[in-house]
């Protein structure tokens, strides 16, 4: 390692103080830390410091997405051939999702890229790891039809108005990567929404489930009408139905979500609350069930939970925690009210089948109210109990 | 003795534990005196350089209140004022003589200490230079002679990584300890509470008359004053305790014993990079490569104090005021390649990141190591599980930075002081220093009144 290591101190000096390179030393900065760890030393009290930094925080959500960026590929490549009526080939599902998936990500990360390294050179601070985060959490909600320069201009928004404008990292409002897609959701609806954007090939349309269940006849069973659109629960629970990229296979969510736990990086909190919120609120609305009412009232929880984003959205979305509420309690609710809006949103509102994109985006909205009520009632009961 | 267990925190297994033998230093060539140490002082240099001083000479005061002396800790030769940045105070530097002759002291209205009043007491702690070991709370600042204490804490614990065992240090010195107990407890109309481990043995504290003893158990910051306060006998805006260690309780009582400025010290030699580790006893003031017995490596960090809350002093450096330790790390700063991604079997984190947080590793070498670049904070949920006190650490350091002291005040910075929140900024992903917003926002608070 010595050898990168001296190499690195000599690429160092083209961008000191007043050297031409110098405006560029953040970019440089994030190579350099990238390779090798910084190795300074606390300059005061406490002299000693845990190992972890954000760049391994950061990393460890990207390792938690991967599951989820192999069945976007896999699925997507898959939902090609089925379309086609090519005959099922495992190599051939890959090959074609990967054609598909990884321009949108090379888009994605090159645009939101650049935003980000030119805010950090004009700001003149690090280039914050997040945006590894960001960037591919963004990829993963879009649809696999999505023409690239409506890529570039999502994650543009998402990154400069939602995050930057802000102060970057760590100072937004709302989840980027949400932010980016939810522009995009209302600027051009026509390729984000409706039954010919999930499988990408032209002129093809499939509903996704979700979609199948809003437009099903009024008083029918919603199972009903998945099964007979061809959507089992087993497919949905595995990810082999259209949907958004990266979204549709619940078990890689789980699998994502068994390692953020196990590392602790994601709030167990918030996720616990928007399964319950969830649960609790569909099993009220199957009381409501009946014949003049929406196929959706009959859906039970768990088609609920492997339905559209809701299991991507609660366990890498909502668990942001920049975006999030920031106290114990509030994470509680926050998460809770997250379950309750998705299934509101999904089953009152029809003009949108889906509700996680918009849930969670309002609760971002809401988390800092949140905190001021529960950071008050902790204000309150420090003072009854030092009188 | 009531006890109390305190559950957050955490302690951090840290290689190089100091045995409890004690050895006693012949006195030492120099001493220092470090303006720095006394907190809330604004001090004036009385004596100049080649002034010869015996133990007990004022060599600083307050310029407010000219009564708070700094006295020497030994007797010889004034040999450099040092300064720093806009001449700011750093040091006094004594060449001892080895003769420690003792200043005269006001001879006291009575021998008998419980005869003496509040007023005279004050007095004498004052003409001895012994005040500077009373502290108050809030602001971590020496206490003001002209106010009234609603109690006084007593701390004969401590939790900070490998240090002193006080409750061993204080083994039969039961009845200077008491005196000691009996002088402060004129102090205040209030409690006197003494906290020191729940298992503590030395007599001196498990049999101390006229005071409430705890016994307190948890993982650090559990043996810091603040937790003491908290669970005790909080403070609000307007109130405010005294607190000392107690070591000073007995440089106190030898006050009023033997009438003379006691400069002991009991110092724990400590870290991986001290061979030597055993605790000393020595005089205040002493220097590190005296401590060390000319034990000194290349490539370590002497800190005077714990890891948590010391001072790096360096190798030339001498011991601080309140401090009874010294701890000796490797200075670290080597780039490791990778580091975000690779697994760590010997890396030492309180985070679940690396493979090293699920094999309990019994004993941790650290160095001084940042071990990542600042960046805002990101993770805002950890802090809460190192504090010990009823705060909500993220949203007063966000009152601090936003300079919300109505709002900083109404979370609990009062309760507060930077060393309560080493633990924080330890753990902290983006390098936040967290010791240092709460410090920034008790001094503003302090300035504005």
């Amino acid at each position: 390692m010595k050898f990168i290591e001296e190499k690195l101190k000599q690429a160092a000096k083209l961008f000191e103080e007043g050297k031409p390179l110098a405006k560029f030393f953040p970019l440089f900065e994030a190579m350099d830390t990238f390779a090798l760890t910084p190795g300074k030393t606390a300059s005061k009290a406490p002299h000693v410091r845990d190992v972890i930094d954000l760049k391994r925080v950061m990393i460890f959500v990207v390792i938690a997405l991967t599951p989820c960026l192999w069945m976007a590929i896999y699925n997507t490549g898959m939902q090609m051939q089925i379309a086609q009526g090519l005959p099922f080939s495992f190599r051939g599902c890959v090959l074609s999702g990967l054609k598909q998936v990884l321009p949108i990500l090379l888009v994605a990360y090159t645009a939101g890229g650049l935003w980000e390294v030119l805010f950090a050179i004009v700001r003149k601070h690090e280039i914050n790891e997040g945006f590894l985060v960001t960037g591919m959490l963004y990829a993963l909600i879009l649809p696999p039809t999505i023409p690239l320069w409506q890529v570039a201009a999502g994650i543009s928004f998402g990154v400069v108005i939602a995050k930057e404008i802000f102060g970057g990292t760590g100072y937004n409002v709302l989840n980027p990567a949400l932010a980016g897609r939810a522009f995009l959701f209302f600027a051009y609806p026509a390729q984000m929404s409706g039954d010919a954007v999930w499988v990408a090939v032209d002129g093809f349309t499939k509903a996704t489930p979700l979609a199948v269940v809003a437009a099903a006849q009024k008083g029918g069973s919603a199972i009903a009408a998945l099964i007979q659109a061809g959507y089992s629960f087993k497919d949905m629970f595995l990810g082999f139905v259209p949907g958004s990229l990266g979204e549709t296979s619940t078990i890689a969510c789980l699998l994502g979500l068994a390692f953020l736990l196990v590392t602790r990086v994601a709030s167990w909190r918030v996720v616990s609350g928007c399964f319950i919120g969830l649960i609790t609120m569909s099993l009220f609305m199957l009381l409501f069930k009946g014949n003049d009412r929406l196929a959706f009232f009959s859906l039970p929880p768990h088609w609920h939970i492997v339905m559209g984003g809701f299991a991507f959205g609660s366990i890498f979305m909502a668990t942001d925690p920049v975006s999030s509420s920031a106290t114990k309690t509030g994470r509680w609710i926050y998460g809770i009210l997250i379950g309750v809006l998705v299934v509101l949103i999904r089953i009152v509102n029809p003009a949108y089948p889906e509700g996680v994109m918009l849930a969670i985006l309002f609760m971002n909205v809401f988390a800092p109210l949140i905190d001021h009520f529960v950071v008050e009632s902790h204000i309150k009961k420090r003072l009854k109990s030092n009188p | 003795m009531e006890f109390i267990t305190v559950k957050k925190g955490k302690n951090i297994p840290l290689k190089g534990k100091a045995d409890k033998r004690i050895e006693e230093l012949p006195l030492p060539d120099r001493i220092a005196i470090k303006p720095p140490d006394f907190k809330g002082l604004r001090l004036r240099v009385l004596a100049k350089a080649d002034d010869l001083v015996k133990v007990g000479t004022p060599i600083l005061e307050d310029k407010k209140n000219n009564d708070i002396k700094i006295v020497s800790p030994a007797s010889g030769k004034v040999v450099a004022i040092n300064r720093g940045l806009k001449r700011a105070l750093l040091e006094v530097v004594i060449e001892t003589d080895g003769r420690q002759n003792k200043e005269e002291l006001p001879v006291l209205p009575s021998e008998d200490v419980n005869a003496l009043t509040r007023d005279d007491i004050i007095k004498q702690l004052l003409a001895g230079g012994v005040w500077p070991c009373i502290r108050q709370r809030p602001f971590s600042k020496i206490a003001d002679p002209y106010d009234t204490p609603k109690s006084i804490f007593i701390n004969a614990m401590s939790t900070d990584p490998l240090a002193i065992d006080i409750d061993f240090v204080l083994r039969e010195r039961e009845e200077e300890f008491q005196t000691g107990l009996n002088i402060i407890k004129k102090l205040t109309g209030g409690d006197i509470f003494l906290c020191c481990k729940s298992h503590a043995g030395s007599k001196a504290v498990t049999e101390a008359k006229g005071v409430k003893v705890y016994g307190f158990s948890g993982p650090h910051p559990t043996g810091n004053a603040s937790t003491h306060i908290h669970y005790l006998d909080p403070i609000q805006k307007g109130e405010l305790v005294w607190y000392i260690q107690a070591e000073d309780v007995i440089r106190i009582a030898a006050l009023f014993l033997y009438n003379i400025f006691s400069s002991e010290r009991f110092v724990a030699i400590t870290g991986e990079g001290a061979t030597k580790r055993i605790y000393k006893k020595t005089n205040l003031g002493a220097p590190v490569t005296h401590l060390l017995e000319g034990d000194i490596k290349e490539g370590m960090r002497y800190i005077s104090g714990s890891v948590f809350f010391g001072t790096n002093v360096g190798v030339n450096g001498f011991l601080s005021f309140y401090d009874s330790q010294i701890t000796v790390i490797p200075e670290g700063g080597s780039r490791k390649f990778l580091g975000w991604l690779m697994p760590g079997f010997n890396k030492y984190t309180v985070s679940k990141t690396f493979a090293s947080a699920f094999d309990m590793l019994e004993e941790v070498s650290l160095n001084a190591d940042e071990h990542g670049g600042h960046r805002a904070i990101v993770l805002n949920d950890i802090y809460d599980d190192f504090v010990t006190l009823d705060i909500m650490t993220y949203f007063l350091i966000k009152a601090v930075i936003a300079e919300d002291i109505d709002e900083a005040e109404r979370l609990g910075i009062l309760e507060c002081d930077e060393e309560d929140f080493a633990l924080c900024t330890f753990a902290c992903p983006s390098k936040t220093d967290v010791g240092g917003i709460i410090r920034k926002g008790l001094d503003i608070i302090e300035k504005e009144g």
